[in-house]
């Protein structure tokens, strides 16, 4: 009796500890050997290499955009899925859930605020992530494929940020969407049919509306999900941030992965003391192929992700969070007048990243909406497979890529002027206005 | 003997019959993709849409004294008499889809100046197209039907 209540006792003093060891494998390590366990056995962690290049720490390197990017996505579906639980995507009440989000929300406005300019920061971060990556010459084999993903996510970016630019339904939002979907429509042959499937209707409507809302808060986001995730682990498999030539290793190499395998008794009769002395075989089990970090160099070019990798992501967590919620709490997400289909301001703008598009377009509407930008996209898309000299990796503006960082940075300056002509210099009639 | 032979016979003969329900497997899987996609494409294309109808009427010819323009904001389409011609010309520019207005020399549109004759031919700014003229007609009862969903050449005009 006393027996049985004193291990009774014991199993309850030792609830708390038994529960944290079950959930948390290893104690907070303090040797090597602890934090190397650390990373590879936590489903979170184990996302992460045990060792981390230096390089790839630098935050002059990367500047930590990509990891920005990725927290402005976290940042927007979790102030997204709040949203969504007072927004109807009904023409008659949208407009209205805004300004009980202002009025009687708790809440309501900041988090209306952190969606709105986090989706803006997050085409903009998308976009210098995309600039980093070509500047340093990152997406050379064998990471031309993960470039393509980033484009891909780039323009996934673009859709969900647009996509969501309707859900207001003001008047900002109903003309931006009237103005961004006939670009579409200028798509030879395919264009009026994708943008009556895009709207729903002829015109933007309660359709639209609806469309955009699924689109914006299912379809894109779950599409982006899994490309990021693919994203993510090509970085791994293609051996963590592009480095500078001489860390890069031998392409050849082959890892071999061995199993001891337990020598078979012959005969029945076989002593076991025989088995000790019999010889070891060893099986192939995986060949992995692929750059590694070569071994001889581990200790001076690399460091435990736990705790370096983890803290620096932890402080562009912070500092991106800060940002965000500065921005808001300073501004608020602009909501102007419920939609009047009959009242076009003048001039109507599309969405910011869509100005350049709509500059070209009020020169020539084909060439402007719809043929530069696809010959741009494709190109962006082929980028790794044109570009195929191996030097200058992992460094800013390498002298042997001057001409590829030459060309880039022209057409991110045309893109950029042209944006900024639409958004400052375009008055009544978009006509040359000087915003000073 | 003879049956070593035909073992390799048999296996010759297996590899074809593989790769052909290879084959199969393969077109049958992208025939179902295709099948697929092309469902999912006719289900997002509405049958009927929801918003105004394209056909709808007017008034009487009576109400469109000659001479006059009558901008129908709502319905998106100005209404045109000289005499005894009658024709419905399209408010929505073919540029990006804004309201234009109707104005001395024709047709202005606000959002990116685009311009436009009385007939709705380009004359200035970055519209692409001119205005679509809609088929006009009387109804028995004696009322005017504009039909959008039906384009016609401009300049040709209903007789009342």
């Amino acid at each position: 009796m006393t027996k049985e209540k004193n291990s009774m006792v014991k199993a309850l003093a030792g609830l708390p500890k038994n529960v944290w060891k079950s959930v948390f494998r290893n104690p907070l390590p303090s040797s090597d050997r602890g934090r190397a366990s650390t990373s590879f056995t936590n489903f979170f962690l184990h996302i992460q290499p045990v060792r981390v290049s230096k390089q790839a720490l630098r935050p002059s390197y990367t500047m930590g955009l990509g990891l920005i990017s990725f927290f402005l996505f976290v940042i927007l579906t979790v102030t997204g899925v709040l949203l969504m639980f007072y927004y109807v995507p009904s023409t008659t009440q949208a407009y209205d859930r805004m300004l009980d989000l202002r009025s009687s929300v708790a809440f309501g406005i900041i988090l209306r605020n952190m969606h709105r300019w986090a989706a803006h920061a997050m085409v903009a971060v998308v976009f210098l992530h995309m600039c980093r990556v070509f500047l340093t010459g990152s997406y050379k084999p064998p990471r031309e494929f993960n470039w393509v993903i980033g484009v891909i996510l780039f323009i996934l970016t673009l859709f969900s940020s647009f996509t969501g630019y309707l859900l207001p339904w003001d008047q900002l939002a109903f003309w931006a969407i009237t103005v961004g979907t006939s670009i579409a429509g200028y798509a030879p042959l395919v264009g009026k049919s994708l943008k009556f499937l895009l709207l729903g209707d002829a015109t933007v409507g309660q359709e639209a509306l609806l469309r955009f809302y699924v689109l914006h808060v299912v379809v894109l986001p779950a599409v982006l999900t899994i490309f990021v995730a693919i994203h993510f682990w090509r970085i791994r498999k293609d051996g963590g941030l592009a480095k500078p030539e001489e860390v890069v290793p031998v392409k050849a190499q082959v890892a071999v992965t061995v199993q001891i395998e337990q020598p078979v008794a012959v005969a029945s009769g076989a002593a076991v003391a025989t088995a000790d002395a019999a010889p070891r075989r060893f099986t192939i089990q995986g060949l992995v192929r692929g750059p590694f970090v070569k071994v001889g160099k581990l200790e001076e070019d690399t460091v435990f992700s736990w705790p370096n990798l983890l803290i620096a992501e932890m402080v562009v967590l912070l500092i991106t969070v800060i940002g965000v919620m500065v921005v808001s709490i300073l501004f608020n997400a602009p909501l102007e007048h419920p939609v009047n289909v009959m009242h076009p301001p003048n001039p109507a703008k599309a969405p910011w990243y869509f100005l350049g598009l709509q500059e070209q377009v009020s020169y020539s509407a084909f060439w402007g909406g719809v043929g530069v930008p696809a010959l741009e996209l494709l190109l962006l898309f082929l980028v790794p497979y044109i570009d195929r000299s191996n030097a200058g990796v992992g460094r800013w503006f390498a002298r042997e890529r001057v001409w590829a960082n030459t060309l880039f940075l022209t057409f991110v300056l045309i893109n950029v002027v042209l944006i900024v002509i639409g958004t400052f210099f375009r008055g009544a009639n978009w006509s040359f206005v000087s915003p000073f | 003997m003879g049956a070593a032979p035909k073992q390799i016979d048999a296996g010759a003969e297996q590899m074809p019959r593989r790769k052909f329900l290879g084959w199969l497997s393969g077109a049958a899987l992208a025939g179902s993709s295709i099948v697929a996609m092309f469902s999912t494409y006719v289900f997002m294309k509405p049958r009927a849409t929801y918003g105004q109808p394209n056909r709808f009427r007017i008034g009487r010819p009576e109400d469109f004294p000659s001479g006059v323009r009558v901008s129908i904001d709502t319905k998106r389409v100005c209404i045109v008499r000289d005499g005894a011609k009658l024709a419905a010309i399209s408010t929505t520019c073919t540029h990006l889809g804004c309201i234009v207005a109707p104005s001395e020399t024709g047709f202005q549109c606000p959002c990116h100046g685009s311009q436009f004759d009385v007939d709705g031919n380009v004359t200035g700014g970055p519209a692409p197209k001119p205005l679509a003229w809609y088929q006009i007609s009387l109804t028995p009862s004696g009322e005017l039907e504009v039909d959008k969903d039906s384009e016609i050449q401009m300049g040709t005009y209903l007789n009342v």
